[in-house]
């Protein structure tokens, strides 16, 4: 961290400043400019944030970052990525991983129909939710243990591992028992308790941005599992709000190469929730793999217009078979397989 | 357009609202629901008195538009892509258009290397700018005439077509004496009178969206340009606002399918300003093209630490041309040539 002093402290504002950061258990390390005297500290970085609390002294300007503040998720921490495999699917290596599936987990017919069709497509991971945080309370909130058995029925019935969201920390064990990886939605990003429960439990686990969560904070979440003990994370980018209302979210495929330099971990886009409509959604799939991502997250369903949440945004199994058949190729010439 | 009356409205209520929608030149239709009432005002909207004055009136709850407020950019009008031609090379076409050069035009020296290294890397067009719109009154404004004369000497030596940023009315056509394309930057994408009288040019132009535009926006400017009689108009996303700092901007790629499918004009990324970071610049690039814009513009700059603007989202040519290289086979793959 570096403490930028005021123009015109005084040598005894800054000794005082000084001996504050000694006191913290720091090294300090000063360079005098011709306007500004500069404070470099050294120590370990963790236990830097305290520093942040100088701002409150008169003659401190400001106190600056220098290093990221996530450890366990940086390159710098683990220069190679993080691959592990998830009944077989490997995950964040050469392959492209695709995970696809409906909204909501709605009937037994519904779940079996579109994983037996994504599954021939190519989809290596079936996705559904059981819990739905809704924004409204008055829709559908998903089938909850129910749609959980469908999944484990369904994903033995056709071999795909399944993804599932995950609300809350005392639903952890049980969703566990059915899910292959856990899912942390959106709304869940700073839900520092439920991402502590998720590490403890051990099962890789899809960590998908919020909403307005910057990069640094979302590694910070990540963060909170790694150093819980789980160091199988995988980052999903899923849009970002922004003044622009032509597309549900917007999605920030700046993310992509700016998470794989900060990082290790996979990281994977959501095309569904990125734009929030059908047509858009195998234009941003194909631009998110060409960005770097390692996968992408895309909602189906059988029939879009009867679907309990998101048909808008859902693909047609025809549609996402023609969307694999566009993606193969490209992933090809960027030196992955799918 | 649809009116939404409140809840409890009298019939003469209704009747005042159709009688002003009826002066107004539309025909009204009612539809009485259970709660409410509202009513389809039907007719042609552009050109026509706005609507919207009606929720001036009391028992008005809401106007909502349902015709989108452009009309020569839109589909309706022409259902096939434009393409624009500079000078023998063609925007909008299968071919995906590189345009590649400084940000600002520096010397002569400067411009006769850079344009020689982006045509042997195959950029089609040339950029720079010897009109500068700086955030600082104290940065490097640009070499204004002396630079215009610079590019011409550049594209009299390499044969490349040259785009440049006008800034002012009253220079407009000094700039079009030298350029073959001129780009209206992002800080004048609202400047109407500017907008009009490049419409009034002829010359094609390269309009860059806004930090804060929205499509709609967006898309009216561009109306601003065909509506005064300029049909050659190419559309360039270059990133928005967001709360995200570790990028200059937030590149919108979800602009580019769904400018596609609102309106016919050519659609051109610039990862450069989009992202702000010359590492993250040939990602984006390449999930531009994979979600289907026609083209790039890339600053490129032979010593990027020596700049006078714009330096740390430089390529050096080097780089330029490796990422030409790996753009090829996505272009190939999304069924484009390059």
């Amino acid at each position: 961290m570096i403490i930028i002093m005021k123009a015109g402290s005084s040598g005894h504002d800054i000794d005082e400043v000084c001996r504050r950061v000694t006191e913290m258990g720091f090294r300090t390390h000063l360079s005098r400019g011709e306007v500004r005297t500069i404070i470099g500290v050294i120590g370990d970085d963790r236990a830097k944030e305290q520093l942040f609390a100088l701002q409150s002294v008169a003659s401190v300007e400001g106190v600056v970052r220098v290093l990221q503040p996530f450890k366990l998720a940086s390159r710098e921490a683990h220069p190679d990525n993080t691959r592990f495999t998830v009944h077989g699917v490997p995950i964040g290596g050469k392959q492209i991983v695709v995970m696809a599936g409906p909204c909501s987990v709605e009937s037994r017919s519904q779940l079996t129909e579109v994983a037996e069709r994504v599954k021939a497509a190519g989809a290596q991971i079936l996705r559904g939710g059981a819990f739905k945080p809704r924004t409204s309370p008055y829709a559908f909130q998903g089938l909850e243990e129910e749609g959980l058995a469908l999944l484990s029925d369904t994903s033995k019935a056709t071999g795909l591992p399944v993804v599932t969201e995950v609300m809350e920390p005392d639903k952890v064990d049980l969703v566990a028992r059915h899910a292959d990886i856990l899912q942390i939605g959106a709304r869940n990003i700073q839900n520092f308790s439920l991402l502590k429960r998720v590490a403890e439990c051990g099962k890789p686990v899809l960590l998908k941005r919020g909403m307005s969560t910057s990069i640094q904070e979302w590694l910070l979440s990540a963060e909170y599992v790694i150093s819980g003990g789980n160091p199988n994370v995988i980052l999903c980018e899923r849009g970002i709000r922004t003044f622009e209302t032509a597309t549900r979210y917007t999605l920030d495929l700046n993310a992509v190469p700016v998470v794989k330099k900060l990082s290790h971990l996979p990281v994977m886009v959501d095309p569904s929730h990125g734009t929030g409509h059908w047509e858009y959604v195998s234009a941003m799939a194909k631009a998110g793999l060409a960005a770097g991502a390692d996968g992408v997250i895309i909602e189906v369903h059988n029939k879009p217009e009867e679907a309990l949440s998101d048909g808008p945004q859902s693909l047609k199994p025809d549609r996402f078979a023609k969307l694999m058949d566009e993606l193969r190729p490209l992933a090809q010439v960027l030196g992955r397989s799918l | 357009v649809i009116i939404v009356l409140k809840s409890g409205v009298t019939e003469a209520d209704v009747e005042a609202v159709c009688r002003r929608i009826t002066e107004m030149g539309y025909h009204p239709h009612t539809i009485r629901g259970e709660f409410k009432t509202v009513i389809g005002a039907v007719g042609e909207e552009r050109g026509q008195p706005d609507l919207r004055i009606l929720e001036a009136m009391e028992t008005v709850e809401a106007v909502m538009p349902i015709q989108q407020p452009f009309k020569l950019a839109s589909k309706e009008i022409r259902p096939t892509p434009s393409e624009v031609r500079v000078n023998g090379v063609v925007i909008g076409g299968p071919e995906v258009v590189v345009m590649a050069g400084p940000c600002s035009v520096e010397s002569e020296p400067q411009m006769i290397e850079v344009a020689g290294a982006v045509k042997a890397a195959g950029a089609r067009i040339l950029r720079g700018g010897a009109y500068k719109p700086r955030t600082s009154p104290y940065a490097f404004q640009g070499l204004k005439e002396q630079g215009l004369k610079f590019l011409a000497e550049a594209r009299k030596r390499t044969g490349l077509p040259v785009v440049t940023e006008v800034l002012e009315t009253e220079s407009v056509e000094l700039v079009a004496e030298y350029a073959d394309i001129l780009q209206i930057g992002a800080r004048n994408v609202q400047n109407f009178t500017l907008l009009r009288r490049v419409g009034q040019m002829g010359k094609p132009v390269l309009l860059k969206r806004g930090m804060a535009t929205s499509l709609t926006e967006f898309l009216l400017s561009a109306e601003y340009i065909l509506a005064a009689g300029n049909p050659n108009v190419i559309l360039c996303e270059r990133g928005i606002r967001t709360f995200e700092t570790s990028t200059r901007f937030t590149l919108d790629l979800n602009a580019v399918p769904v400018l596609k499918k609102l309106c016919h004009l050519p659609v051109v990324v610039d990862p450069s300003h989009g992202t702000g970071r010359w590492d993250l610049v040939t990602p984006m690039a390449k999930a531009a093209v994979a979600c289907g814009a026609d083209g790039l513009i890339i600053e490129v700059h032979p010593r990027p630490e020596e700049a006078l603007s714009d330096g740390p989202q430089s390529l050096k040519p080097s780089t330029f041309a490796q990422l030409m290289k790996e753009l090829r086979p996505v272009v190939e793959a999304v069924g484009r040539t390059m």
